[in-house]
């Protein structure tokens, strides 16, 4: 390849240095995700060095002729595109699963998607049961334990426990345990008008982040808002370890409605303006923060095989030349031996 | 007072006897070079530098495992135990390749002052423990931490051999590393410290972003900590590409690898503990 056509400067290794550069300064605007930055600040870098790097990859037989850099720096550039293709195609959102609950795809909330995502979150089928959350003393958290029932498509039901670092993954969709957890009462609304009972849960906020504001409200059709509030028994103790598990707690739901104030247990019931409410069992609701990139994968090879690239271009640069070591020792004996009253001179 | 305490004095006092000796076995070459003793030089200096850095590494891996069975976990979670863990790892990978390759021999008298740094700043902390957060039971942190050690250790060494070409600057003590080669074969044996410098954060970022993925659900992030190694990772390729397309001088070089160790050893002991939410649980 001629070495002055525009090609060969369009990959040179200076231009690489202000690829570089101009990318460590996208990176320190990228600092903390914030979201008046543009993700341009790392795009054009990005792109200036992967059309940098593919010329350089092509026309540069200092790259090219050497295996190792060869496949070190095509790595790299896979690693761009790659990244660059799991931006488009990626999904996360946030879904708070109530216990006895199968997932819903349509309850998700915060999604964010890549213009060519094409997953099939619709087909994810799981229930959520029961969790614990491990604590230690001072309420610092410690392990998550969500125990699921998988069905696979011929509606074999597996159970699973995931968590933290364990994420459920299904259709590619990888579901995180969040710290954000908590109490959900289990009403039902019977109206005074004899039409279809309804039955659901009324989430309470994060708990124990939120354990002095366990409250929510909730207007039935046609009728006025109630205020719900929640007196929970979970033992938490903030001086000694504690297991959160929602299989143990009890909770009293304090009902409001216009001047009507009524404490209700499991199992009871009150009469209000609109129908009768059932407090009918408590129960737990639990994060989940969903991802999908089809491409992490892909992108684990790509930078492993970088790696190798990198290790095969080095290993001859490494294994230290014999003759700077020889050379070293054969000096400090020749001073040795130089320096006056020596053994040797006496 | 913890027994572990014990344990990281006698380590560190293990660490200043081996200061010593580097500074005598080095100060015999001056006086060799300059024809002002008689005495042959040994390599009893050398030896006795040696012993009692491994000395040291053992009583700081009693200290770490002491400490492990009372806190129940291991040295990644508060600054207390990681500079600990970098005192042991940074002293371990130093003295084997000051055992293999005896060039590097006479930079002890820079990379073990500079081991001081950690070794100090640990003696001013308050002993207590954090818990272990729920996503540090995971089998990639050993591979994230094991092969930012590595990092770190041979940017060290890096340092150290481009201490030597400073020091050389001066007459003074250039008399001191006389036995070693010229600046021009310590630059290669530098850079090819850095080289491998480069290989082990490649690979430190890789099992961090696996690491990443199964803990928060995402391999990257740009919180405080992977925004500073990615630049760090940047910057080593850059000086990488500096020293070996163009003919930058040994001198420069020599400034790029302290650039290199100084931005890492603030990646490691400044980022996580000064801004609070990086890479720990969140309640
Ligand atoms: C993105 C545009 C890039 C281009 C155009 C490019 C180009 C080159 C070229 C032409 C060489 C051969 C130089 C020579 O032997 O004289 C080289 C070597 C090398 N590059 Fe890159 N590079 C790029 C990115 C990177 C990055 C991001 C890194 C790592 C952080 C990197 C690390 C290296 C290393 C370690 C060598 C080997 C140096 C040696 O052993 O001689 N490169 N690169």
């Amino acid at each position: 390849m001629v070495k002055n056509n525009v090609f060969y400067s369009l990959g040179s290794p200076r231009l690489a240095m202000v690829g570089m550069a101009a990318l460590a300064i996208g990176a320190v605007l990228s600092y903390g995700n914030p979201d008046t930055v543009s993700i341009w600040v790392l795009i054009l870098p990005l792109l200036f060095l992967a059309v940098n790097l593919l010329m350089a990859i092509l026309t540069n037989p200092r790259i090219y002729k050497r295996h190792g850099l060869l496949l070190f720096h095509v790595g790299l550039l896979s690693i761009v595109i790659l990244s660059a293709i799991g931006r488009l195609t990626h999904f996360e959102a946030d879904v708070e699963m109530v216990r006895d609950t199968v997932f819903d795809s349509t309850e998700v909330l915060r999604a964010k998607a890549g213009i060519w995502h094409d997953g099939t979150l619709a087909e994810v089928q799981f229930q959520q049961g029961h969790y614990t959350v491990d604590y230690s003393p001072g309420l610092v958290r410690g392990k998550t334990k969500s125990y699921i029932t998988v069905f696979d498509p011929s509606g074999v039901a597996t159970q699973k426990i995931v968590g933290d670092d364990t994420p459920l993954v299904l259709e590619g969709y990888r579901f995180y345990t969040s710290f954000n957890k908590g109490f959900a009462p289990i009403l039902t609304w019977q109206p005074a008008d004899g039409g279809e009972p309804l039955t659901g849960a009324i989430p309470m906020p994060s708990y124990p982040l939120f354990e002095y504001k366990q409250d929510n409200q909730w207007a039935p059709p046609d009728s006025e808002q109630i205020d719900f509030w929640l007196r929970l028994d979970t033992g938490l103790t903030e001086d000694e370890a504690w297991t959160l598990d929602g299989r143990h707690a009890q909770g009293i739901l304090v009902v409001k409605s216009g001047d009507q104030r009524v404490e209700l247990r499991p199992g009871e019931s009150t009469k209000l303006p609109g129908g009768v409410l059932v407090y009918e069992q408590l129960t737990t609701w639990l994060g989940y923060k969903i991802f999908y990139d089809p491409t992490l994968f892909w992108l684990f090879i790509a930078s492993v095989l970088t790696v190798v690239g990198m290790t095969a271009h080095f290993w001859r640069k490494i294994t230290l030349d014999i003759q700077d070591q020889v050379h070293y020792k054969q000096k400090k004996m020749r001073i040795q031996s130089a320096v006056p009253g020596s053994r040797e001179r006496a | 007072m913890f027994v572990e305490v014990l344990w990281l004095w006698a380590g560190l006092a293990a660490y200043a006897i081996a200061t010593y000796y580097a500074f005598r076995s080095v100060a015999q070459y001056r006086d060799a070079a300059t024809g002002m003793t008689s005495e042959i030089v040994s390599h009893s200096g050398e030896k006795r530098v040696l012993f009692f850095m491994m000395a040291g590494v053992v009583l700081l891996t009693i200290c770490m495992i002491v400490r492990w069975l009372r806190i129940d976990h291991g040295p990644f979670v508060d600054l207390f135990e990681l500079l600990i863990s970098q005192l042991w790892s940074l002293g371990l990978i130093y003295a084997v390749s000051y055992w293999r390759f005896p060039l590097l021999r006479p930079t002890a008298v820079i990379v073990l002052p500079m081991l001081w740094i950690p070794g100090l700043w640990v003696l001013t902390l308050e002993v207590s423990s954090i818990p272990n957060p729920p996503t540090y039971f995971n089998d990639w942190k050993w591979a994230h931490v094991g092969f930012g050690k590595f990092f770190l250790a041979f940017c060290l060494i890096g340092t150290g051999l481009a201490g030597v070409i400073f020091a050389r600057m001066h007459p003074y003590f250039a008399r001191s590393f006389q036995f070693m080669p010229t600046d021009k074969v310590l630059d290669n044996y530098a850079w090819r410290f850095m080289l491998l410098a480069l290989v082990f954060e490649s690979l430190m970022l890789i099992a961090g972003a696996v690491w990443a993925q199964d803990a928060w659900g995402r391999y990257w992030a740009w919180d405080a900590l992977e925004t500073s190694a990615f630049l760090n990772w940047l910057l080593l390729g850059a000086a990488i590409h500096a020293r070996f397309t163009y003919n930058i001088s040994v001198r420069t070089g020599a400034i790029l690898i302290v650039l290199v160790f100084v931005f890492a050893f603030i990646t490691y002991f400044g980022i996580p503990f000064y801004s609070g939410a990086a890479h720990k649980g969140v309640i």
